[in-house]
């Protein structure tokens, strides 16, 4: 009998090690916030999806150096910009250091297609005598040295007014060539090529950027700041497993003292956590088989969710009796167990229904650990437990504890004033009722969002809740698009409503408004005429200008310049950034700063006539999240419908399922309305959490309300609860008290809840008083 | 002369209006004002909007601005800040050479010479780097400004000052 429950464990040991083998191999574990969303159904909704961290304003990182004179921070910021534009991590890296030679000398000739001046402006001999009058005095002028350099080839300084045009209409102070903000930090603006709201992408950006920065010479005197989006999911992101990493070694280690108090004995305790490893690495196992990406919430969520199998153990160590064989208990227990199982999986199938990526998985998870804990629990473990064990029957204080539950009244009207209370409760509950803003969950230090508003206005960065979006069929119909906004913009600027904007046509006319100007270009003959007629009188040295008559000519017989041509200059990524495919359309994003009147500037982009709108991505985000709410609540409808018909089904009896499942209904509602009553809006992780309570106050009140007319049965049943409450609290009870919003949701409701549920359990159930006439 | 054939000349006015503040008024050829305050220059032309950039995105013009500044303020500790300075003297006459010490500046600057006698600065040169050069004849010399003046001889013009 040794050698067979040896041969057992082996076995299981051996099935463990094979499962753990394929999760460590296949397991890929994403960390993209949007596969936890539902599926938008609004345009708005889609942008919004699309645009969750991959907007221009949400890869966004800013940047700031501090330490050493404006010298050393001016060659820390150029090191620095010069070290990122060399990562793949990094699409674009400004930092003010202002160059000329922006447009790439091949480009140079198109400046005449992509500067505005030939359309009111003809090249002619007195618009060229004029400005080489002009050029003249500024020879003469303190700026002739600035300007000298570029005379022969661009006499017409086209490449200034396009540097100007490109520079962002509120740019920080520039001291030794790059930006400085006003406490005398250089700043530096850097754009992830990884989503904003992906913590990991975001959390290997920000760690080549630290690194880049101390691989410079004399960094080490420096501080360097990070703000933005991603820096902001990376610091919500580690606090968040940091606390919940104590949390949960606090949890284990309470559990651990918890079961051996409970068992006095070791072998119990090593034994009893088989199952549940089970059901993690098998629920682990299918979802990479299922899935090619697991998100990092769902192991996260699914380990929280699974702590109900683990009163599966708890359930066959409880109830065995002395002398009985643990694989007799597990008979005896069976039918209840699993009613007790079918049922939470029937609870968490509502996550499968919800239609939601990061759910699915989580269902699948969840779904196939109970089933793996529940039959290793059944078929397994009674064969390797120790042939005697102790009943925990006889625990001292047990059985004073049972009679005193028992002679606590319990008057058959009880679920009506507690129902009253908990309608009156979330009648008049303080606040709205729904959590909409995702970004309540996930709070930042005060100083960090502080320190990101001073960089955000000293750099002018845009803002990131709003997005000007204009579609159209192709990319050329975008730039078109967005030339008709640009006016209407510089009103709203000018109206002050507006602080800055980009527009995709502001560097690439599109091709018709490019055709146009080359049209405008004269031939090489008449240019030649007009310099020369334009020249007359002027000391400036013959045959100077032949660069720039040069330059004419190209741009006369250049192909039209087009967004893929463009791209492959340094400003393309600026362009590609702000211009993306989607579908079987184009979309053009444009970031605004400062936006001061948002209906305005709303009603101004209408006004332009093109394809575009403002878009609200604070507004989409809450629509969206209302709308899945409403998903996870349709699901949670379905599920406890198909929960009532299981639970009659397997008790044979309407009554007997009214005494399992009213006290859960009644306890899911108070926990509600508590929270409610005290200003808590309900967010999707109380949602969550409830689901979990309703499925641990499942068990309870099924096992309480087993009729074993057995005073001994119903001690131990009382002694399997109290551990698995016991345990719950420890562990969520725990997480309570955590500073994160998103954890404190949860050990907050399903701490209350397993409480509730209890109570309520005990108190409603039909026989205690026929236990004490035994 | 990299860009013209013949030497540019224009005559007006040099103020220091006090602090950091300079004012350079053009008469002929144009009339032009271009000044130099709080970091901004501002250059104002006859008929046309009035232009003005900051005089960080001009590190060559700060340079000026510092020399025209410290010299005229008699300030020889602020004037050894941005250069090497050396004193020729010859009896009553003398001549100020500054060399840049920012290598970025020296790029664009390669000197400024600087001619005087007694107290009064008579003349300033400033070499470019790219061998182009401008010359300000100050106070009475500039009414000795030729008619028709070459390269050679304004140069030689400026330094018979010392």
């Amino acid at each position: 009998m040794k050698g067979a429950r040896l041969g057992i464990l082996v076995a299981w040991l051996a099935a463990l090690a094979a499962l753990g083998a394929i999760v460590a191999t296949q397991l890929k574990v994403g960390t993209d916030l949007r596969s936890f969303m539902p599926a938008p159904t609004t345009p708005d909704q889609k942008l919004l999806m699309d645009q969750v961290g991959e907007g221009p304003g949400s890869r966004l990182l800013l940047v700031a150096i501090d330490g050493g004179d404006d010298a050393a921070k001016a060659a820390l910021s150029r090191g620095l910009a010069a070290a990122l534009r060399k990562e793949a991590a990094f699409t674009q890296v400004v930092n003010g250091d202002f160059d000329l030679g922006m447009l790439d000398t091949r480009l140079m000739p198109y400046r005449f297609l992509l500067s505005p001046t030939l359309d009111t402006q003809a090249l002619d001999e007195d618009y060229l005598a004029d400005q080489l009058q002009q050029r003249l005095d500024d020879l003469g002028s303190p700026a002739a040295t600035l300007l000298k350099g570029l005379l022969p080839r661009d006499p017409t300084l086209e490449t200034l007014k396009l540097a100007e045009r490109w520079t962002p209409a509120r740019s920080p102070e520039v001291r030794e060539g790059v930006w400085f903000s006003s406490r005398g930090e250089a700043l530096l603006l850097a754009q992830t090529r990884g989503a904003g709201f992906d913590p990991g992408a975001q959390d290997e950006a920000i760690g080549r950027l630290r690194a880049a920065f101390a691989a410079l010479p004399d960094s080490a005197g420096s501080h360097l700041t990070i703000s933005g989006p991603g820096y902001f999911t990376v610091v919500v992101n580690a606090q968040t497993r940091d606390q919940a990493d104590w949390i949960g070694r606090i949890s284990t280690i309470g559990f651990i003292v918890l079961m051996l108090a409970a068992y006095r004995s070791v072998s119990s305790l090593l034994f009893g956590a088989l199952p549940v490893a089970t059901g993690a690495l098998a629920g682990i196992a299918v979802m990479t088989l299922c899935f090619s990406e697991v998100h990092g919430i769902t192991l996260a969520f699914g380990f929280t969710l699974l702590g109900v199998a683990q009163e599966y153990p708890i359930r066959l160590l409880s109830h065995r009796r002395a002398g009985e064989s643990a694989v007799a208990s597990v008979k005896g227990l069976w039918p209840l167990l699993l009613t007790a199982i079918a049922s939470a999986c029937i609870a968490y199938l509502a996550f499968y229904a919800s239609g939601v990526g990061g759910l699915k998985q989580l269902a699948v998870f969840t779904i196939t650990g109970l089933l793996a804990a529940g039959f290793t629990t059944r078929y397994a473990l009674p064969y390797l437990l120790p042939e005697r064990a102790r009943d925990v029957a006889d625990t001292p204080g047990l059985a004073r504890f049972r009679g005193w539950l028992d002679a606590l009244p319990r008057p058959r009207w009880l679920p009506i004033p507690v129902a009253a209370a908990a309608v009156a409760m979330l009648a008049f509950a303080p606040g709205p009722f729904w959590q909409n803003d995702l970004s309540a969950l996930t709070p930042l230090p005060r100083d960090l969002l502080m320190t990101d508003a001073r960089l955000r206005g000293e750099l002018g960065a845009p803002d990131v809740r709003y997005l000007l979006v204009v579609q159209a069929p192709t990319a050329d119909g975008v730039l078109a698009a967005s030339a008709k906004l640009e006016p209407r913009l510089r009103e709203q600027v000018a109206a002050k409503t507006l602080d800055g904007f980009e527009l995709p046509s502001i560097y690439l006319p599109d091709l018709a408004t490019q055709r146009a100007r080359q049209a405008k270009l004269p031939d090489r003959a008449t240019l030649d005429a007009a310099l020369d007629g334009a020249l007359d009188g002027m000391p400036f040295r013959k045959d100077l200008f032949a660069p720039f008559v040069d330059d004419v000519e190209t741009a006369r017989g250049a192909p039209l310049l087009t967004p893929d041509v463009f791209a492959r200059s340094p400003l393309g990524q600026r362009l590609a950034a702000m211009l993306v495919p989607r579908g079987d359309h184009w979309v053009g994003l444009s970031a605004l700063s400062g936006v001061h009147d948002a209906s305005a500037i709303a009603a101004a982009v209408a006004s332009a006539g093109a394809n575009a709108r403002l878009l609200d991505l604070k507004d989409a985000s809450e629509s969206l999240v209302a709308e899945y709410r409403t998903r996870i609540l349709h699901a949670l409808l379905a599920a406890t419908l198909l929960l009532l018909v299981t639970i009659t089904l397997a008790l044979r009896s309407v009554r007997r399922a009214w005494h399992v499942l009213a006290p859960m209904t009644l306890a899911t509602f108070l926990v509600l309305a508590v929270e409610r009553v005290v200003g808590i809006p309900i967010s999707l992780f109380h949602l969550v959490a409830l689901i979990l309570a309703a499925g641990l106050g499942l068990h309870y009140a099924l096992f309480f309300e087993r009729d074993t007319g057995d005073p001994a049965e119903q001690r131990r049943t009382l002694h399997a609860t109290v551990v698995c409450v016991i345990s719950a609290l420890l562990v969520f009870g725990m997480l309570a008290w955590s500073s994160i919003p998103v954890l404190r949701a949860i050990g907050l409701t399903v701490s209350l809840g397993v409480a509730f549920h209890f109570c309520l359990s005990i108190l409603m159930a039909p026989h205690a008083r026929q236990d004490r006439l035994h | 002369m990299r860009v013209l054939d013949k030497p540019l000349v224009v005559s007006g006015e040099l103020a220091w209006l006090g602090g950091d503040r300079l004012e350079r008024r053009v008469d002929t050829p144009m009339k032009e004002t271009s000044t130099i305050a709080d970091g901004e220059v501002t250059q104002e032309r006859e008929g046309k909007k009035p232009r003005s950039f900051s005089l960080k995105r001009a590190p060559q013009l700060k340079v000026l601005l510092d020399s025209f500044v410290a010299l005229l303020a008699g300030d020889p500790s602020r004037l050894g800040e941005s250069f090497e300075i050396a004193l020729g003297r010859d009896a009553d006459r003398w001549q100020l050479t500054l060399t840049p010490r920012d290598p970025r500046i020296a790029k664009q600057i390669a000197a400024i010479h600087v001619y005087g006698s007694g107290k009064v600065p008579r003349c300033m040169r400033m070499d470019e780097s790219d061998g182009d050069t401008s010359i300000d004849l100050l106070g009475e010399l500039a009414t000795k400004m030729p008619a028709e003046p070459t390269r050679e001889g304004l140069i030689a013009q400026c330094g018979g000052a010392m």
